[in-house]
């Protein structure tokens, strides 16, 4: 009867069951061979229920496999893998989280310096941007290209008689500028490095296009160098009146230059290196 | 037929109860769990071969719970109770294969 435990242990028997279901087909037809046969007795244990004392012991068992084998499968399946492990795993498995956490701080600490660069070099490249878009508002002013406004004075030459002739005008544009003129417009001609002035027969030409009297120049500058540089005894304003134009000058909080020079590119000057 | 009635009542209260595993048990129960297993297999097995006793069925089974669960303990007492359950079970799935090939034998003939 204890040949329940006994296979269990020894591997001859399992060699052993082999040769005793192969005789039993044989004779297998006869009722009283087939009772012995073990699918008989597996139907015969399953169907008619017979509530014997050993069928409702070993269900007993049974039950409570049954219910730790579900409550086991379930709590494995419900709760981390944390539940149940040892206690050298727990440790093990907090070591590897440590030093994971670890690697990713210093992966963090690397990315929040790169992330710091690049926002640095960003701002750098903005500043420079920014400069430069100044830089070239600034030359634009100079360069004629960019309407310009801010203090100044308007200029205005009567010359009823004709008498005013290009070189008074080069004279008034050379006061201007050593008085400190920023920008200069005559007229609706803006005037750049590269003005220049010719007489012509109806009149006077700057840069080619032809002016005509009133010439009004309105100059962005510090009206209070402006108006005295133009006026000193011997000076444009004085000339002007010896040629029987009449010059007046009106200071402005607020002047607009905004006509506007074709910019030229140099065809043969080069930047030479320094 | 009353046994395997009661296996499966078993899973179904398991299932719907979900108890909490006290955790004084937690490291024995899925040993445990193996080593009924076996005698289960071992008490098929006998039925087919016609020498099914209830009573030694009881004690295999319980003997065999004890004694897995003991040898875990002792295992985990002495510091190497991973490495012991992991011999406990692989013994078990051996007997439970061993005992599976020769259920099937009687079963299919083959």
């Amino acid at each position: 009867m204890a040949a329940e435990e006994q296979p269990e242990p020894q591997p001859e028997p399992q060699a052993q069951p082999e040769p005793t279901p192969e005789p039993e087909p044989t004779p297998g037809p006869g009722p009283a061979e087939a009772e012995s046969t073990p699918r008989h007795r597996l139907r015969v244990a399953l169907w008619p229920p017979r509530l014997s004392r050993g069928q409702v012991v070993v269900a007993t068992l049974l039950l409570v496999l049954g219910f730790a084998l579900a409550v086991q499968v379930r709590s494995t399946n419900d709760h981390s893998q944390l539940r149940g492990a040892r206690q050298e795993d727990l440790v093990r498995i907090l070591d590897e989280l440590d030093s994971r956490q670890q690697r990713l701080q210093q992966e963090k600490t690397q990315l929040e310096q790169s992330l710091a660069q690049l926002e640095n070099s960003s701002n750098q490249a903005k500043e420079a941007q920014e400069q430069t878009r100044k830089k070239a508002t600034e030359l634009g002013v100079l360069a004629g290209t960019v309407r310009a406004t801010g203090p100044g004075i308007v200029l205005t030459i009567d010359d009823p008689q004709r008498q005013v002739k290009a070189d008074m005008l080069l004279d008034t544009l050379q006061e201007l500028r050593a008085a400190g003129a920023e920008a200069i417009q005559i007229n609706d001609v803006r005037v750049v490095a590269g003005t220049y002035f010719t007489d012509a027969d109806a009149g006077v030409q700057v840069d080619g296009r032809k002016v005509s009297a009133p010439f009004k120049f309105t100059v962005v500058g510090n009206p209070q160098d402006l108006t005295p540089a133009l006026n000193i005894p011997g000076g444009v304003v004085r000339s002007l009146e010896k040629q029987q134009a009449r010059a007046t000058i009106t200071q402005e909080q607020k002047v607009v230059v905004d006509a506007l020079a074709a910019p030229t590119v140099p065809q043969y000057a080069k930047p030479a290196a320094k | 037929m009353i046994a395997v009635l009661g296996l499966v009542i078993g899973v179904v209260v398991g299932l719907i109860v979900q108890p909490e595993v006290p955790d004084a048990v937690v490291p024995y129960l899925p040993i445990a769990v193996v080593a009924a297993l076996d005698a289960v297999f071992g008490g098929v097995r006998a039925m087919l071969d016609g020498i099914f006793d209830d009573k030694v069925f009881v004690v295999s089974f319980l003997s065999n719970v004890v004694v897995a669960a003991l040898i875990v303990y002792l295992g985990d007492q002495l510091g190497v109770g991973s490495q012991l359950s992991t011999g406990v079970v692989v013994v078990l799935g051996i007997r439970i294969f061993s005992n599976a090939a020769a259920i099937r034998r009687h079963v299919f003939r083959a």
